[in-house]
Formats: C-alpha cells, structure tokens, sequence
C-alpha cells in the first residue's frame, strides 16, 4: 500500500492495531556508512520511512516515497551517504551504529561483478558462491545483501537456499532456488512466490523441494536433495543465459559448518555438487582455516577462492522462541499472504483414503533409524528404500503442514525424494470417527492424489485455521 | 454525489500541492485518477480548474498531470477533458512564457498521435480537438512572429538562465549554428538536465582537439578570455541558489554533493590558474547549472515518445570520419573528455551525410520493439544495446560525427512545434532550429528531478579530481571511453580482487556504481534506472507496471497463493522483467500477427468457485485441464470463456455462437483504462472496465 499524497491514505493510518504507537513518528538522522539496527517483535510494526539520502535495507534500497512497515523483524538499515528516516513505531531495541562490514561486503559484491563481466565475455559460467558460517552470523544477510545488489547492477542471480531453519520464499523446511530478476522484498524477508493476482512487489519464482527436517545433519534426504537442486540450477543455468552470467548464491543453514573434527561433509557436497568457485566464510575463524587449507590446494580447475568476511556487529542471536514465531508467520504467509496482501486459501474436505502421506525418518524421534545402516554413505542413499514411512492419517497429523509433490504415491521413494513440490496443505481438523480430514490448501480444487511428505520440522503449527 | 465530491477534494488538495515537476506526485495524482474513474467528471473539472486558476508556473506541472491521466487511464478522461481542452489549453499557453510553451508545444504533438506503446492507433485526443488548438498555435505565432526579429533573443526570456552577458556567451559561434548542433546532440542522451549547453557555444578552445574541427567550415571559433572574476561572480550565485534549494528541500539528498563540489570548484578558481579552455568549460558548466527555466517536468509516467530520442548519434559513423589532425596534446583533452561524460559525448562535427527526413514516430518505435537497427538510416540504435545493465554506465562513445545537419532553412517561428516533433522522435535528424531551442525542448521529457543534480554533482567532483592533474595526463582522445568500460584487469580502480585482504580494503568509489550509475529511482519500489535513453524507457516500463499492478479490485478477487512450478518448468522459465522491452515487443509482434484473439488462445483463471471449477463445458462437456500461464502468473484454463456465470470453451462458444447467429462474444479490446503495451492480446483478464 502506498501512501497517497493528498489522499492522507498512509500506510500508518491502516494500522488500527496500534494506533497509539503509529501515529507518533520520529525521524533519526543517520551518518554516512552507518546503520540503524532495530528489532520489532511479531506483536508490534515498526515503520520507516526515507526522508532524505539514501538508504538500504540489506542491500535492497528503501524507496523515498515509501512507508515500509516491519513486524517480527531483526534489521538494519544501512546509508552509504547520510540519511534521514521517519520511524514510527516502536521497536523492541533500537540503536545506530557506525562500525559495519557492509565495506567489505560490498567489495565482495564488486569483486563477483568482476567474474561476471569476465562471465559475459568468455561466456564461461559466472561466480558460484556458496556462503557458509556458524549460526546467527549473518549469512542469511549477507546473501541478500549480494542478491540485492547484483539485481541492482541489472544481473539475474539464482539464490539457493539450503537452510531448513527459515524458509525463502517458500515455507521452513524447504529448499528452494529462484532467479532473482526484480528487486528484492523490504519487508517481506525474499518476496512472494507467485499468487493469482498482482503484487506489488514482482514475485519470484522458486523451485522448491520439501526437506522436512530441522537440520542438515539430521536425514538421509539431505545430500540427495543438495545433488537434485544441483541438477536443476546447473539445467538451468545452461541455458538461461542472464542468469548463468549472474551465476548462484547458495545460503546454507549453520549445522553444516559444525564439521566434525574438521571434516565438513556437507559443505564438500554442496562445493561438488554446484561446482561451488567462490566460498565465502562468515564469521568462524576456525572454519575459514579449515576451509581455506582444504580448497586453496585444489588444482586450478575446481579451485575454489575461500574468501573470509567479518561477521557484522549488528548480527543478534535469535532464540528459539523468535525463530518458531518467524516459522509460524513464514507459514502463515503462504496461506494467508503477507501485511496488507491478503490471500485466501481454500478450506475442505478430503477422505482418509485420499491421502497418500509419507512420513520423513526423523532421527531425532525415531532412534531406530540412527542405526540404519550405510546413513551417512553417498552411495547407499540411492538404494535406501526407507527414506520415508507411509502413514495412515490419524490425529498425529493434525495441525501438520504436508507437502504436496509432483510423484505419484506409486512411485519409488527416491523418486518422491527427488521430486519437487507444488505446495503445502495444511491439516485443519481430523475427525478419526467419520475418516476425514479438513484442509487448507492455497487453491481451490480437489486435493492431488499425489504423494504428500510429511516432515517432523516445521513442527505442528496449532490454530493456523481458527 | 457527495463522495463524488469528496473525491474531487482530495484531488484538488493533491494538485495544489503540485509546484514542480515531480514525477510521483505526477504518478500519484494520476493514480488518484485512475482509480476514481467514476469520479472522472468530477476529477477533470477540478484539474481544468486548477490549470485555469493556479499560477502560470504551475501549470505546466498541472498540464503534465492531464497529459499522464489521459495517456495512462484514457476514457472517460479523455471525454471530458478533451471537451474543453482548447479552453484549458490556450488559456494556459498565453500566460506561459515562451519557454513552457514549448514544452506545451511538446505536449500537444503528443496528444495528436497515439498512445506511445500502446496498441490503440488512435490519437490521445481526436483531431478535432487538437486541430483547433493548432490553428490557434499557428495563429498566435504569426503575430507573435510579426512583432519579433527574425532572430527572436529567446534565450533572453527563459526564465532561470540568467547572465546573459558574461563573456563566454558572446563567443562568435552563431546562434543558428548553434541551435542545431544543440540538435545534433540532443542533450538528452546523456543528461536529463536542462541545463546542457547548445553544441554551438561549445567552447572554442585554444588547441580544439575534436570541436573546432567541425565548426571550421562555418563558424571558426576564436578563443575569448573568460572574465575569471565574472565567473566567481557567477559560480557564488550557483552556490547561493543551490543552498535556498536545499534549504527548501533538505531531502534531496544530491544537493549537499552538489554543493560540496561547488565549494571546491570555487576553491580551485580561487587559488590557481587554469588555462583558458578549462575556464571555458568551467564557465559552461556553471552557466548551466544557474537556476534553471521553469520547474522541470517530469516525464508522464506513459512510456512517451520524446524519451526515444536520446540515441547516441555518433555510433553508425566509422571511426574514420573522426578526424584526428590534432596531437594529442594533453590540457584541453582531458576536459573536453571529462566534459563529454557528463553530457552527451558527440561534439559536433557536420559530415556529409545527406540530410535525411526523420523517421516517424512509428517507424522508430517499430524499430525499438523489434531491435533491429541495421537498417537505420545515418543514425540508429547501438551502443545503448550491448549490455543494457553492465555495471558502468553505457560506453561514452568516441567522438564521432554527429548527424547531418543540412536541414533546410526554417522559417523559425513558423513551425516550431513540428521542429519540437521531430526532437521527440529518436535520433531525428536535427534541423535547422531558431536559437536556443535545445535546453527548453527537452525539458518535458526530463526525468524525477534527483538525478539531475546527481550528474551535476558526479561531474563536478571528476572535474575536480581532474583539474589539479591535467597537465600531467596526456590522456588519448580514445583512451577515455575505454577505461571506462569494465574490464578485470588490476589496473582497473573497479577490480575488486577475490581475496580477503583485498576485499577488506574500503572502496568507497565503487559505492557510485550502485547508486549514480543509475540516478533514475523509482519512488514506488527503490529500483533504479540509468539516466539514459533506454533507462528512461525501461523505468517507463517499470512505472506502467506499477499502475498495472495497483489493482482496485484485487481483494474483490480472492486471490490465493499459485501451486509452485516443477522442476522442468522451472528449468525453463525465464525472468520476466517488467521493464525489459521484450514485452512491448511481444506486444508489437502480436499487434501484427494476431490482432484479434483467437479463440483457442483466450483463458480465464481457474475459478475460485468451487462449483465451477468441476463443471465441464456444457457444451462439449469436457472438463478443463488448469495450466501454468507464464503471463498470467497463475494456473488458467486455456481455451476458455465465462459466459453469464458459465464457462464455455472459446472454441465451442464459437461455434455455437455462429451457428446460432449471435455475435460472437470477444472481448472487447481496451474499452476503457489499459491502454498499455503489455495489455497483450491473449491476457483475458486485463480486459476490465475501470
């Protein structure tokens, strides 16, 4: 919603929520190469508005006739040359801060600009980066930082991401890749996937696959998943032209830099299987060693420039409890839409027998499946024929997100692994007497016979429906 | 009828609020329009009003305001206030001064032919209304004609450019010449300010490594000492204006730059001497950054014709007509080099080329949508259509020969608004043009005015980066566009190594790649253009999107999350990019091929309706298969219409409708409101009336 001069139809003024604290505004000057760090919580918005210079939020520049409103947010809104901004609004902690990496991310920015105009001449493929860090380091930031800035220098960057823990465009639990052309949402973590209407914002397209788990390091369907994507984006790549030049970020979640005792399994999949040629490290001085000892010595085709960049000061710990509100609102998204773009799902009824669901081994609640054998080996996954278990729909469902593939429910487990998804329902209501179940799904229409995942992560999401 | 009014109110508060040439406030007010338009009569009569009783400099930005409804909403706009457009026009043109009559001029060329971009041939205004104003235009200029020399001083009645007799005006170039090299070089190719030079005063410098040389078969150019302390006097005026406008609009962030750059120009003249071709150029650029004419307007948010313009002529010619004579000596370069960054880069250099009759607006924008330049005549599309988005700014191109200039003589007075056409129309063959005609004709088609001071700014800060050093950097002529285009070689102040210690380095001259390079934003979202030609098209683009998408009837709709894409789709989906000029090619090529829909292509979006969604056809009764539709962005049926709450195939419908001799149901084509390109043919849904 854009405010309208004239019309005193701001943005502010559609908050009915809290009135009071909208209403009072207050502007905050900001110094050249600083920031204003805030953090709203899901209960209240925060709203900010240039008034004069120029400002971004995470790489993405803040319009100068806008209002955008944060709710559920932990931000910084950086200026390169000063800035004045009109907050409204209260946040949880706010402060500015003038001691910020966005130098040097900045400078990785124009140093990936470089492969890619070196990408444009030789028709070669552009930069591979692959962004690795311990939790909470900012990684997150730091791939939409050179998202927004290579779509700013006109590229079109596919974005990976690998992290369950938040979702990108798409719900938690899932990975997804989409081609960045337009600019990247504001208040809306990455945008919107596609919707049957218009948006203001263009909409991304994402392809996306259902992991279902918490963490990588959990499931045997990890590695697969990482080879699956990798075989899209490089499918892609081949032949959309833009978006090979560009190349691919990926965003990786922070379990994988865990390692143990050195030995970084999944980031060695990810770095193979994507042909991985930029690699920066956030944050961990040890992984970055680790790292850069291992990938430096590579032969000059598959070398990999380890790169380490600082973890911003701004980066704050998000406790469990803030990142189960931001899975809760990231699903309620999907369905409902986000801020004043509201969607509307459709509800209905569907059989127990209509429902093909397989259920994610989760190690962490099925301690049996800890001692399959052949787990962690890249060989055996593909034969593993107990990747999930089928099961009957029951009360255990309620309140559960299943993910809709594009398989068969006749199909081989690995092919539903592989497939990707066409989206998510969710499951409203479960009446064990009459075998029915109420769903929600994003669109009208039958429920699709096809295989549904259902994952142990997101966990169960009461009263989405209420 | 009294929300009608209440409507009216608010858009009359909006209006008032318009001084200057803003274009969100433009966008805004138009919006406001657009979605009111059940309130048109209410909304038009108070914009006649307001163009009627506000002050003559406001009216432009009012004019402007009318110009953006009816292009972008179009009826009933164009109804209403095409009634008593000859009223609101000419009243407003006699109260103008002559530059903003030009710029009217500009407008009511534009009114006489369709909708840029759009797919209706049929002109904004019916020739009825325009033609009555013409005649009046004709009329009023033959006695203002008949009052005035041949020569009219015009320049001396543009408002904001003040200091006409500092010395480096008087230089011996002719005004005449000078008005059309100003239309070779269409200012605007490069610079969206108003404030770009005529080519005829180009400075005539001592040792003319590119300029003099054209001048030479007409007009030689003598040196003239610059009064040094005229051009303090003048350059402290800048400053002083520059502040009172900062002083009223502290958000513009560009300013301060601008006026950081001034105070350390004023230091240099201050303290060195600099030889007199720098003066010279020093002066220009002062001159034209004085208060400039009436507030800038900005360009209807339309994609609009005059924005085609800016092509850089130089490109078509073989290097080989450049002429070289000079050495390379090293002062006079650099600037002149530095100069051409930050305004068109094409001195003027008459070549003979045969004088060729400017395309018609058709032909050109045929040519955009389709690409093709080869066939252009001496000047055409290029370098523009390399990389549109690499990371510098377009290559500033080789000093090269602008376009043939052997236009006939023009009775000057008589036919101004058809020289003003043919500046709107890209790479128009200049002219001969009365004097001064350059700086005012290209003013309507100026963008936001940020970006204006931006270049300002970026060029005056090079120029101080250069001035202390230019006679140690004997610079080749070529050598200067070549740096600038990105190259990864370490020399490259752009090279940013891959490595930690390098990208720990702070750089903060690269910062301008991100934001100068393209000082075009959109208000809306934050996305940035390049002050070029092309940049202003796609941000046209970009801006019609905008409109496209505020959609009133949105939530009426229900509209819900879209199923994702498989994998193979997705391999195979390509970015659309709302301002990319694909789409209008699209649009082009399906005017050509397809102008009616066909019905097998017709689709409307799967119902929400869960009744609908299982009922067959009830004709065939064939159920409908949902598919992705790229354009559409959401599953559709293909093949389908809805006929009185029921959904037939188009294809049955057809049939049945003919066989039961019952017109055949299209959809009527932009009845009302869309009058866009991107309304392609095929997008069922667009088709709504407003």
């Amino acid at each position: 919603m854009v405010s309208l001069p004239g019309l005193h139809l701001t943005a502010t003024a559609l908050e009915p929520a809290n009135p009071a604290e909208t209403t009072q505004t207050r502007s905050q000057d900001l110094l050249p190469c600083s920031e204003y760090r805030f953090e709203v919580p899901f209960t209240r918005s925060l709203t900010i508005r240039l008034l004069s210079g120029t400002a971004e939020f995470f790489g993405t520049e803040l319009a100068p006739s806008s209002t955008y409103a944060f709710t559920g947010t932990k931000g910084a809104v950086y200026t390169w040359r000063g800035c004045r901004l009109e907050i409204g609004g209260l946040a949880e902690s706010e402060y500015t801060s003038e001691e910020t990496q966005m130098s040097s991310y900045a400078n990785a920015h124009f140093a990936l600009e470089g492969l890619r105009d070196r990408s444009m001449q030789t028709g070669e493929p552009g930069p591979r980066v692959l962004v690795v860090g311990p939790e909470n380091a900012g990684k997150t930031s730091v791939v939409r930082i050179l998202t927004a800035y290579a779509v700013k220098s006109g590229r079109q960057p596919v974005v990976v991401n690998l992290d369950p823990r938040q979702g990108m465009l798409s719900v938690p639990g899932s990975f997804t890749a989409a081609a960045f052309s337009s600019i990247v949402d504001v208040e809306d973590g990455w945008g919107s996937s596609p919707i049957s209407g218009p948006s203001p914002i263009p909409v991304k397209m994402p392809l996306v696959y259902h992991y279902g788990l918490a963490s990588a390091e959990d499931g045997a369907t990890f590695k697969p998943l990482v080879t699956r994507m990798a075989l899209a984006v490089t499918s892609r790549l081949e032949e959309d032209v833009p978006s090979r030049q560009a190349g691919f970020i990926i965003d990786t979640p922070g379990s994988v830099s865990q390692g143990k005792g050195g030995d970084y399994d999944h980031i060695d999949h990810i770095i193979s299987e994507f042909s991985v040629s930029v690699l920066f490290v956030l944050g961990s001085e040890r992984l970055y060693s680790d790292l850069s000892r291992k990938y430096s010595s590579r032969s000059h085709d598959e070398a990999v420039a380890v790169i380490r960049l600082d973890k911003s000061g701004g980066c704050v710990d998000r406790d469990e409890a803030y990142m189960k509100q931001l899975r809760q609102a990231q699903i309620r998204a999907y369905f409902f839409g986000h801020g004043d773009h509201t969607l509307a799902p459709h509800s209905h009824m569907a059989d127990y027998d209509e429902l093909n669901i397989f259920r994610v081994f989760d190690p962490a609640s099925d301690p049996n499946a800890a001692f399959r054998p052949g787990n962690d080996d890249d060989d055996i996954f593909g034969t593993s024929t107990t990747i999930y278990e089928k099961v009957k729909p029951s009360t255990m469902i309620q309140n559960s997100l299943l993910a809709i593939t594009m398989a068969s429910a006749n199909e081989p487990q690995e092919v539903i692994r592989d497939t990707s998804i066409q989206g998510y329902i969710y499951v409203a209501d479960v009446d064990d007497v009459k075998k029915k179940v109420r769903l929600l799904s994003p669109q009208p229409g039958q429920t699709p016979s096809n295989a549904l995942i259902l994952g142990s992560f997101p966990e169960d999401l009461p009263g989405l429906v209420s | 009828m009294s929300q009608s009014a209440e409507v009216a109110a608010d858009f009359k508060d909006a209006l008032q609020d318009l001084k200057q040439n803003s274009r969100p406030e433009i966008s805004n007010l138009t919006l406001i329009a657009k979605e009111n338009t059940e309130y048109a009569q209410a909304i038009s009569r108070e914009l006649e009003n307001h163009i009627r009783t506000t002050r003559p400099e406001w009216k432009l930005p009012a004019l402007y305001v009318l110009d953006s409804i009816v292009k972008n909403v179009g009826t009933p706009y164009t109804v209403y206030l095409g009634r008593d457009l000859y009223r609101t026009f000419m009243n407003a043109y006699t109260l103008m001064d002559p530059g903003t009559r030009k710029a009217m001029e500009g407008l009511l060329k534009t009114w006489k032919q369709p909708v840029p971009e759009s797919m209706d041939t049929r002109p904004v205004f019916s020739p009825e209304v325009t033609q009555d104003i013409e005649n009046a235009l004709i009329k009023f200029r033959t006695i203002a004609n008949q009052g005035m020399p041949q020569k009219p001083p015009m320049q001396h009645n543009i408002p904001g450019r003040p200091m006409p007799n500092v010395p480096w005006r008087s230089t011996p170039t002719p005004p005449q010449n000078a008005g059309r090299y100003a239309a070779a070089n269409d200012p605007r190719i490069r610079q969206p300010v108003p404030q770009a030079a005529p080519y005829g005063q180009y400075p005539p410098s001592s040792t003319p490594p590119v300029q003099s040389q054209p001048h030479a078969p007409f007009y030689p150019p003598q040196p003239k000492p610059i009064d040094v302390e005229g051009l303090k006097t003048s350059l402290s005026a800048v400053i002083t204006s520059t502040q009172k406008e900062w002083a009223h609009t502290p958000g513009d962030q560009a300013l301060p730059n601008k006026l950081n750059a001034l105070f350390g120009l004023q230091q240099i003249l201050n303290t060195q001497t600099l030889p007199p071709d720098q003066l010279q150029q020093v002066a220009k650029q002062i001159q034209n950054m004085s208060p400039p004419a009436p507030p800038a307007p900005p360009a209807p948010p339309a994609p609009f014709p005059p924005s085609t313009t800016v092509l850089p002529v130089s490109a078509p010619f073989p290097p080989s007509s450049v002429p070289p004579p000079f050495p390379n000596s090293s002062t006079p370069v650099d600037l002149a080099q530095l100069f051409a960054h930050a305004r068109p880069p094409v001195p003027p250099v008459p070549t003979p080329t045969p004088p060729s009759i400017p395309p018609s607006l058709a032909e050109m924008l045929q040519r955009f949508s389709s690409g093709a330049s080869s066939s252009a005549p001496p000047v055409s599309v290029s370098p523009f259509y390399s990389p549109p988005f690499s990371a510098a700014p377009p290559p500033v191109s080789v000093p090269a020969p602008p376009t043939p200039v052997a236009a006939p003589p023009i009775n000057p007075a008589a036919d101004l608004a058809r020289i003003l056409g043919q500046f709107s129309k890209p790479a128009a063959a200049p002219p001969a043009m009365p004097p001064q005609p350059a700086p005012l004709v290209h003013l309507p088609f100026q963008g936001s005015s940020t970006p204006a001071p931006a270049i300002d700014t970026q060029w005056l800060s090079n120029l101080l980066k250069t001035v202390p050093s230019v006679a140690t950097q004997p610079t080749p002529i070529s050598s200067q566009p070549m740096s600038r285009q990105v190259s990864a070689n370490a020399n490259n102040p752009n090279y940013v190594e891959l490595t930690t210690a390098s990208i720990k380095q702070p750089r903060p001259h690269l910062i301008s790649k991100l934001y100068d390079a393209y000082p075009n934003i959109c208000a809306t979202c934050g996305r940035r253009f390049e002050s070029t030609q092309e940049g202003r098209e796609r941000k046209a683009r970009h801006m019609d999107w905008h409109f496209k998408v505020k959609d009133p009837d949105v939530a009426k709709r229900g509209i819900h999350r879209s199923w994702y894409i498989s994998e193979k789709e997705w391999i195979e989906y390509r970015e659309v990019d709302e301002a990319s000029p694909e789409q209008v090619a699209k649009a082009a090529s399906g005017i050509a091929t397809a102008p009616k829909k066909v019905a097998k292509d017709k689709y409307i979006h799967v119902p929400t309706d869960t009744a609908l969604v299982n009922a067959p056809c009830p004709i065939c009764q064939e159920k409908f298969e949902p598919q992705w539709h790229v354009e559409a962005n959401d599953f559709v049926w293909m093949d389908a219409v809805k006929i009185n709450s029921k959904i037939y195939h188009a294809t049955c419908w057809e049939e049945y409708s003919r066989g039961s001799s019952l017109a055949a149901p299209s959809t009527p084509d932009s009845v009302l409101g869309k009058r866009k390109a991107e309304d392609n043919p095929g997008s069922g849904k667009k088709v709504r009336a407003y």
